[in-house]
């Protein structure tokens, strides 16, 4: 780095200058926004050297990762030298499409690949790998002084992200529990709310809809006054991923569970309670009267592109998708906006069900201690604040960065609405499902009764009692109920 | 004479056109759609009038996607580099063990000859997932995990019993008199092999490298599975476009232009070999 450029980025450091001065100056020697970001990074990350911690004990030891295409990986790759000046380490990493990246990861962790020694994963893919002793439990490592440096701060990941990656194995068993092993360290994640197009709610002459009869009547009026557009957009082909959602988001909001779970540890459907039969039939109702034509096939990619292309008038599903639909290429950059959302009129805050891009560690690595180094870098406070600082690396898991003022601002002056829906939902943010094995399974045939519901083949109640029969049938089946 | 009426003419003419029309529709679409943005392609309703752009075409050769959340890598051309050599040296190491063999099978009937040929043709009946796991295993044992070599090994459980099968009708379809004949002219059996029995199944030869080329290609799993993401190919690499800030609409569909060139044109160049050798030697085998 030039002496001019190292000036200003320690004066920055030392507090002496502010961020937004600190770039301008930059800028004014020919010095992109994005190269000043890595800049910065490098100067905190010199300051995480002398923090007293041996960075360098894995010197010319090199770490392969598993990961998925993804702008968290982007994020990193973009922060990598940094890593590799602070500890002398290499990282080889092999990226893969999202379709195709969690069979490549089964198939390297059930054959016992040594080959790569971390890996993306979300939380719910844990439930399978941990007990399968696929991933470490990474408490050895992170309550251990000697291997993590002391500016980890592993308290300032927001609670209920962090407890939704730790399972003590137990089906049933409370996430974050005392006993529970931290299967993976939450990196980047996504809370289900509202992502609306202002200017189709503002023709229909409804306001942003504030609990779930709302949504219903907010949705049908700007369907009716919008041309060839629909009203809602959610989820609908026949996978686990239909129910994780705002379904399920809005589903614990009433207080609801997937799973009783008895005294003795016994697993029973609670899926058919009268509570839950009406949110379902509001549910159906909704995406019958206001939901995509062809809701059935819609995965997060059609919600998201649909919304993105002005073909909906709002989503109730993942905020990062709608933080991306708002940007450069879509039809509606810059024109959506950001609410949080409690579907029900009783609660006092949404209740979001959450998806977390979080990073495990194999089992079968053969250098897990120099692995560690790696993951509680890509994890730490210096890379995850400019991840969001710079990259798209939105949500992140750290109180800390959701607390710095020049990603507050960065956010809420293209994105309308979002930090404080952040803010707003973050309290009740985590998993709302039982951990335990038949997830998928489960998940995908509460789908699939879904799916029948809203073609009419089945009433609602009906269609409940049969799908919580089943799924009682199972759990007995595998020992579970 | 000529016993055709100008009605049935122009009714079969029209006939012919809707055909065509109804098949080649995906493919002028996508054809179309690689020369259009996103917005354009989403947009409500769809038009064929736009304006064109070869941005998709340069995202891929430079590898450089532009997308909602900024630059992308992408190593599409990689990916297509992959597939070629992939399907190419499996074809050639599938012709090379599969013809002799088909030879052997359909000319010297010996003892078990119709076990081993259905028991290699069973290769074709196992599910890859059942395959690949323990096969995984064992590369990593020797070696061969995330190996080219590895690769086209494995691919040899899609090319080799296609090819064998096929072409092994072909050699049963020639008079075997007129190889007698030049064996009692005083030739070897490789020589009656090379000079006679190879030029005569040529056509059927040609046709079986083309078909196993064109499974070669479309097969996605195997390198999934066995080879790091320098390693994949066409078929993996299109998903790419599938990203979590959005679908890229225009790069899948010029990705999807660029993939299925080499086997469009290998196809349309030896459709007559491909039919006679879908045709004759896969039923009669």
């Amino acid at each position: 780095m030039y002496d001019k450029e190292k000036t200003l980025v320690d004066a920055y450091m030392s507090g002496s200058l502010s961020r937004r001065g600190l770039i301008k100056s930059l800028g004014a020697m020919g010095v992109t926004a994005a190269t000043a970001g890595v800049l910065v990074n490098a100067a905190a990350t010199r300051a995480l050297a002398q923090n007293g911690f041996d960075w360098k004990k894995h010197a010319g030891t090199t770490v392969k990762l598993l990961l998925n295409k993804h702008p968290y990986t982007d994020a990193m790759i973009a922060n990598l030298e940094n890593f590799k000046e602070l500890t002398g380490m290499d990282v080889q990493y092999d990226v893969f499409p999202e379709d195709v990246y969690f069979d490549k990861v089964t198939a390297a962790l059930s054959s016992g690949s040594s080959e790569y020694d971390a890996f993306m994963t979300g939380a719910y893919m844990t439930w399978t790998y941990g007990p399968a002793g696929w991933v470490e439990d990474l408490n050895e490592w992170i309550t251990d002084a000697s291997k993590t440096n002391p500016d980890y701060n592993w308290d300032d990941m927001l609670e209920g992200v962090r407890a939704s990656c730790a399972w003590n194995g137990r089906p049933g068993g409370q996430l974050g529990s005392d006993d529970a092993k931290q299967w993976c360290i939450p990196w980047g994640y996504e809370q289900n709310n509202l992502t609306y197009n202002a200017a189709m709610l503002d023709k229909a002459g409804v306001g942003v809809p504030g609990n779930l009869d709302e949504l219903i009547d907010a949705a049908a009026a700007a369907q009716a006054a919008n041309d060839g557009i629909y009203g809602v957009g959610v989820r609908g082909s026949r996978s686990w991923a239909t129910i994780h959602p705002g379904f399920l988001s809005g589903y614990a909001n009433f207080g609801q569970k997937d799973l009783n779970v008895s005294d003795d540890g016994m697993l029973s459907a609670a899926m058919n309670t009268d509570v839950s039969k009406d949110y379902h039939a509001k549910w159906v109702k909704m995406i019958q009267d206001s939901g995509a034509p062809d809701w059935s096939t819609h995965t997060w990619y059609q919600v998201g592109t649909d919304l993105g292309a002005g073909k909906s008038a709002m989503i109730f599903d993942a905020d990062i998708l709608g933080y991306f639909m708002n940007g450069a290429g879509n039809a509606m950059e810059g024109q959506l906006a950001y609410a949080p959302f409690a579907p029900n009129p009783a609660a006092d805050a949404p209740t979001p069900n959450i998806w977390i891009w979080s990073l495990a560690m194999s089992t079968f690595s053969q250098q897990k201690d120099a692995a560690w180094y790696f993951l509680q870098w890509a994890s730490g406070p210096e890379h995850a604040l400019f991840g969001a600082t710079q990259m798209d690396f939105v949500n992140p898991v750290r109180k800390s960065v959701w607390a710095d003022s020049g990603f507050r601002d960065r956010l809420s002056g293209s994105y309308p609405g979002y930090v404080d829906m952040h803010d707003k939902s973050a309290p009740g943010a985590k998993i709302h499902f039982t951990a335990q094995p038949l997830f998928f399974d489960l998940t995908t045939e509460w789908a699939a009764s879904l799916q029948k519901m809203v073609a009419g083949e089945v009433p609602v109640d009906e269609g409940l009692d049969q799908l919580a029969e089943s799924v009682n049938r199972q759990l007995k089946e595998a020992g579970l109920g | 004479m000529d016993t055709v009426s100008p009605l049935e003419r122009v009714l079969r003419g029209l006939a012919i056109t809707v055909v065509i029309l109804f098949f080649m529709f995906p493919i002028v679409w996508i054809f179309l759609m690689s020369f259009q943005t996103n917005e354009t392609i989403l947009r409500v309703p769809p038009s064929v009038v736009f304006e064109p752009t070869l941005t998709n075409y340069t995202a891929l050769i430079t590898g450089k996607l532009e997308t909602a959340a900024g630059t992308l890598e992408i190593a599409f051309m990689r990916n297509l580099w992959n597939s070629l050599f992939l399907s190419t040296a499996s074809v050639a190491v599938g012709l090379l063990l599969g013809v002799p063999a088909a030879y052997a099978f359909g000319r010297l009937k010996f003892r078990g000859s119709e076990d081993i040929a259905f028991t290699l043709l069973s290769f074709r009946f196992a599910p890859p997932l059942l395959v690949l796991l323990p096969l995984t295993i064992y590369f990593q044992k020797i070696g061969l995990a995330d190996t080219y070599v590895g690769l086209i090994w494995v691919y040899q459980l899609i090319v080799l019993p296609l090819i064998l099968w096929i072409v092994r009708g072909y050699f049963e379809d020639i008079p075997a008199d007129i190889e007698y004949a030049y064996r009692i002219a005083g030739h070897s059996w490789f020589s009656t092999f090379r000079k006679i029995a190879l030029p005569l199944a040529g056509p059927g030869i040609a046709a079986a490298g083309l078909l196993a080329f064109i499974f070669a290609w479309n097969n996605f799993i195997f390198a999934l599975v066995l080879a790091s993401a320098d390693k994949q190919p066409v078929t993996v690499g299109a998903l790419a476009f599938v990203t979590a800030s959005g679908i890229q609409y225009g790069q899948v569909a010029a990705g999807i232009v660029l993939s299925i060139a080499p086997t469009f044109a290998l196809a349309l160049y030896a459709q007559r070999y491909l039919v006679e050798g879908l045709s004759l030697g896969a039923v009669k085998g």
